[in-house]
């Protein structure tokens, strides 16, 4: 277990290397769905079963598919992926900057824990998580009510950003 | 817009900043902020012009970078001292970073690059929204968490804030611009004096907010955006272009204006600090602003455009802009130097 | 610092200098502001979880639903950018220069 959640730490770092080295949208997108999935491996790794479900569906699910959508709209003939010149050597002194920093703090390291939530799960009938994120129905009920209203904010503000007047080259509305 | 639609941005934008306010937790606090950056970005392109949707992009990629190293750094220090309150950010990383942050956010000198591009894309009413309501939310997170902050940092944030808005005003046209960079050298005085005396630091910021409003509105009724439009103010209003020089130079701080006094304040309290390199540069560099401010005032006061304007007096027509916030802002940002003894006592 | 600490901060890190240094399209920008979000959603979940404050597994949620809001308004001025300057290219948003 131990070694598959340091895998996927690794593939966390590598997959934000990917997006952040400047290939094109395209690649970034794919970059940010393997480092989405190995999020995902890191939750269920620490016990939130339930988290990384979330995660999976909601994000894997909803909005990387929006991206992908937009990076196809924005699509290039000659993409560059990232073995082309001008992006290799950003992954490489990114990867190299990662594992120099890592060898500032090596002997550092202590091992707090791979201790997994559910230490008491005697005495529980649901997972930690499940009865966490439960809690935002009965006491965290303000906080749903300002991510219902910021949800609803947002789709004013991109109906007032999206439609609109006869500016700018390309209108179709 | 539409009036409904036009209403809920509004009260969103009112309760972002309550949010951020009444926070006593990282995360809550970084929801507010983003409320507030969310509920603007539609005021912003209002108009959608290639600037004006130029600006809101600008605007919305710093705030968003802004407010997600905000939550970062309170993750770390969350993760390393295990607590989420606003008052008790220890962790000397986490404090570097959120200094930073905020600062990015605020638009203080290193960090300032994006302010008089946004500000130049705005109309008016909604520069004047940017550079006073969008400015409370940041201050409080700063406020807060200012016992914990490095002095040497602030220090230099000030310093370069005011050298910077100073010298970068020096060369502009654009009013909306002159205006960013006396925005960014108000928010170095504000800074350089919050390791020493915060409430010196709300006194800035509300001296500030009056003053500025009163330079914006000005602005807004004699429709200029550009200095040689200035020159022409004056068949606008006649009288307004005459109050609106002395609004100009309480921006720059000059004694018998309200200006004077938290730049008074603030050079005292760093003298008392025993600060005097530091005390000297900042009055220094309020010299660069006021050549800026003296600029627009001999546009305004003391030229006349080579044009046939004054033919046509405008200000026989009857205006529909409603004058009562301009003369409100104009007359606090003008007399309010003898209120200083009561404001000091209310303050500490 | 934990193993999980360093991934996590090395994380947002990336996607903060990615953010800052080049970019090109306005997507890859957001693209990357997505990437830090991650990153601070796995870094929130793993807190709740490694500190068993159970309770405070909501935390996450609520910052899924704000990148969610984020994210959408950045697609919107995406759109509005395409339209206006008719290209997605950071280099054309030169209107406003000093």
């Amino acid at each position: 277990m131990t070694y598959l959640v340091s895998l996927f730490l690794f593939g966390l770092v590598v997959g934000l290397v990917a997006v952040a080295s400047n290939p094109a949208p395209y690649f970034a997108a794919l970059g940010l769905v393997v480092a989405a999935g190995v999020g995902c491996g890191v939750l269920i790794g620490h016990g939130g079963l339930f988290l990384s479900l979330v995660l999976f569906l909601i994000y894997l699910g909803g909005m990387l598919v929006v991206f992908a959508y937009s990076a196809a709209l924005a699509a290039e003939p000659f993409p560059e992926s990232w073995v082309d010149r001008s992006v290799i050597w950003y992954v490489l002194v990114y990867l190299i900057g990662v594992v120099a920093v890592a060898g500032l703090f090596w002997g550092g390291w202590y091992e707090s824990s791979w201790v997994v939530v559910d230490g008491l799960k005697g005495f529980f009938v649901l997972r930690g998580d499940v009865s966490g994120v439960a809690l935002m129905y009965s006491f965290g009920g303000g906080m749903l009510v300002v991510c219902a209203w910021v949800l609803l904010l947002t789709l004013f503000v991109v109906l007032e950003l999206t439609r609109g007047l006869s500016r700018g080259a390309l209108r179709a509305v | 817009m539409n009036p409904y639609v036009l209403a809920i941005l509004i009260a969103s934008l009112g309760m972002g900043t309550t949010i951020t306010f009444a926070s006593s937790h990282w995360l809550l606090a970084w929801m507010g902020l983003e409320i507030n950056t969310l509920a603007i970005i539609p005021l912003m392109s209002k108009q959608h012009h290639p600037r004006a949707v130029e600006a809101t992009t600008k605007y919305f990629l710093t705030q968003a970078t802004a407010a997600a190293m905000i939550l970062f750094a309170s993750t770390t220090n969350a993760w390393v001292t295990g607590t989420w309150n606003i008052a008790q950010l220890s962790d000397p990383t986490a404090v570097a970073l959120i200094s930073i942050a905020l600062a990015l956010k605020m638009g203080l000198a290193p960090a300032h690059f994006w302010l008089p591009e946004v500000l130049q894309g705005l109309d008016l009413t909604t520069g004047l929204i940017l550079s006073t309501w969008q400015k409370l939310a940041p201050f409080a997170l700063i406020i807060q968490i200012s016992p914990n902050m490095h002095p040497a940092i602030l220090t230099a944030l000030g310093l370069c804030s005011t050298l910077v808005g100073g010298w970068g005003g020096l060369n502009q046209t654009q009013l909306r611009k002159i205006l960013a960079y006396s925005s960014i050298a108000h928010l170095g005085w504000m800074i350089i004096v919050l390791q020493f005396a915060p409430q010196l630091t709300l006194l800035t910021l509300a001296t500030y907010i009056v003053m500025t409003s009163a330079a914006f509105l000005t602005l807004k009724a004699s429709s200029s955006t550009k200095i040689n439009t200035l020159a022409t103010a004056w068949t606008k209003a006649p009288s307004l272009a005459a109050l609106a020089t002395l609004s100009l130079l309480s921006l720059g701080g000059l004694p018998p204006l309200t200006g004077f006094m938290p730049k008074w304040l603030i050079l005292q309290e760093l003298t008392k600090q025993s600060l005097p390199l530091t005390a000297t540069i900042m009055a220094l560099s309020a010299l660069l602003s006021l050549y800026f401010y003296l600029r627009l005032c001999y546009a305004m006061a003391l030229t006349i455009a080579p044009n046939v304007n004054n033919s046509s007096a405008p200000w026989q027509l009857l205006s529909t802009q409603s004058t009562l916030p301009l003369a409100l802002t104009t007359v606090a940002a003008l007399a309010l130097l003898p209120a200083t003894p009561a404001v000091l006592a209310m303050l500490t | 610092m934990t193993p999980v600490h360093f991934s996590f901060s090395s994380a947002f890190i990336l996607g903060l200098m990615g953010l800052a240094f080049h970019r090109t399209h306005l997507l890859s920008a957001l693209l990357c502001l997505e990437g830090m979000m991650l990153s601070l959603f796995i870094a929130l979940s793993l807190w709740s979880l490694q500190l068993e404050a159970t309770g405070y597994s909501a935390a996450p949620m609520l910052l899924l639903a704000f990148s969610a809001c984020e994210a959408s308004a950045g697609l919107a001025l995406l759109v509005a950018t395409a339209r206006t300057h008719g290209t997605d290219r950071l280099q054309n948003l030169n209107l406003l220069q000093c």
